[in-house]
């Protein structure tokens, strides 16, 4: 599938409706960046409701890009023993590149 | 051109704002937002976004239902929310035990927290609390010290505390009769963070780490294997009954950042992946966690890639009314 990309600001209720994510996937990313399918009428009105500003995807990217490198250095930063995949350590996993689709 | 007037007898109503109690099939004009409005029936789950949360934070409690729901704990803290269908509001006063990846169960206004870890390295947590919708009461401890992200259930007064985590995985159960934690029958495997939803007498359990497909249901003797969820995972946070519920997001090891949108849908044979997922991809949330399968709430967690969450994602099912806008031009 293709796809397009924003960035936009989620204030919160009403941001996404059912009637909208019953009709089309709608997926948040780092920095404000949201996908969703490219020549799709009812994913542009949404766009045009949270005033979102089109994104090249390379732009999108480079958006994404700069947020994951900002939670792996911090991640670089703990100490070690909160590091390691015991305890809690399902949500302590250093944090990956994230591709855009 | 055939009319509206034509064909239903009636003009379609021109409002300036959107008219309460709406019925399936009523159409309406909003001339505020210059907007032809329909109320039809859903053909498929889907999620919504809700109030944005106070305090953003990872692996936090929850319970309650869409409309009256309770956050607590996440994040080393023990902050309280309380969430009304629309907004967060802060409680003013947290759990006793700051605390994360603790058992929850029960009511905004009748909780129940149990277990979970303190600090770095993690301190594996006993200490038992219950929430009369204003403040936090100790009670007495669960037996045995661990954390989990999901698997209680029940009420303030008949809970269930399935397996977790204190230096290796665990079966160990719990139950909890409103005055004393005792043994149960042990889950069929050693795991942590699955979720679990249901009652004392009737619970589902599904996911986990490490297995992350592990699924059993309890009919308050005995565990029977139940099939795999149908994206393998932990941590996701789930609503619903034993046979009607729903797992959404958590943790999985094919995802990005280790992080799933997939949206899951048991009805009490199989489990099937809705069409649509979170709009945000992230685990160790909270959830209301007596919510019926058709409408539950979910909150806060680890977004892709390792921030917490202020989020909130309320779920609607198939079968339920929502209204549809069209733009007129």
């Amino acid at each position: 599938m293709a796809y397009k990309y924003c960035t936009a600001e989620n204030w919160g209720k009403g941001f996404i409706e059912h009637s909208e994510s019953s009709k089309f996937q709608i997926s948040s990313f780092p920095g404000n960046v949201w996908q969703i399918p490219a020549n799709n009428k009812d994913a542009n009105l949404w766009v045009n409701k949270v005033a979102g500003v089109f994104k090249t995807k390379e732009e999108a990217q480079a958006i994404v890009d700069a947020e994951v490198a900002i939670t792996q250095a911090a991640w670089d930063a703990l100490p070690d023993e909160q590091k390691t995949e015991t305890g809690t350590g399902l949500n302590r996993l250093r944090p990956n590149a994230i591709v855009l689709g | 051109m055939t009319t509206y007037y034509e064909t239903y007898g009636q003009k379609v109503q021109y409002l300036a704002s959107d008219p309460t109690d709406v019925q399936i099939g009523q159409v309406w004009y909003n001339s505020t937002s210059d907007t032809l409005k329909v109320r039809t029936v859903s053909t498929v789950g889907s999620w919504a976004s809700g109030g944005t949360m106070n305090t953003a934070r990872i692996s936090l409690g929850g319970n309650g239902i869409k409309t009256a729901a309770l956050a607590f704990g996440g994040g080393g803290a023990g902050t309280t929310e309380l969430y009304n269908g629309t907004s967060w509001t802060s409680n003013p006063t947290g759990l006793n035990t700051a605390r994360n990846n603790m058992g929850s169960a029960g009511t905004q206004t009748s909780g129940l927290a149990f277990g979970g870890t303190v600090g770095s390295p993690n301190t594996y947590q006993s200490a038992s609390e219950s929430f009369n919708g204003s403040s936090w009461t100790a009670t007495p401890s669960i037996n045995t010290a661990r954390y989990n992200v999901g698997n209680g259930t029940g009420i303030q007064t008949a809970a269930i505390y399935s397996g977790g985590y204190n230096n290796s995985n665990l079966t160990n159960v719990e139950n909890w009769n409103g005055s004393t934690w005792t043994s149960g029958t042990s889950y069929p495997t050693a795991l942590r963070d699955y979720m679990l939803v249901g009652t004392q007498t009737a619970a589902l359990g599904a996911g986990g780490y490490p297995t992350f497909t592990t699924g059993a249901s309890f009919n308050g003797t005995s565990w029977t294997a139940t099939p795999s969820l149908a994206t393998p995972t932990a941590a996701l946070g789930g609503f619903g009954t034993q046979t009607a519920a729903i797992g959404a997001g958590g943790y999985s090891p094919a995802g990005p950042s280790y992080t799933t949108t997939a949206t899951q849908i048991w009805n009490g044979t199989t489990w099937s992946s809705n069409p649509t997922g979170l709009a945000a991809a992230k685990t160790a949330m909270g959830s209301s966690k007596t919510s019926p399968s058709s409408s539950g709430v979910i909150f806060g967690g680890r977004t892709n890639p390792a921030s917490p969450s202020s989020s909130t994602e309320e779920w609607t099912g198939a079968g339920v009314g929502q209204t549809n806008t069209v733009t007129v031009t």
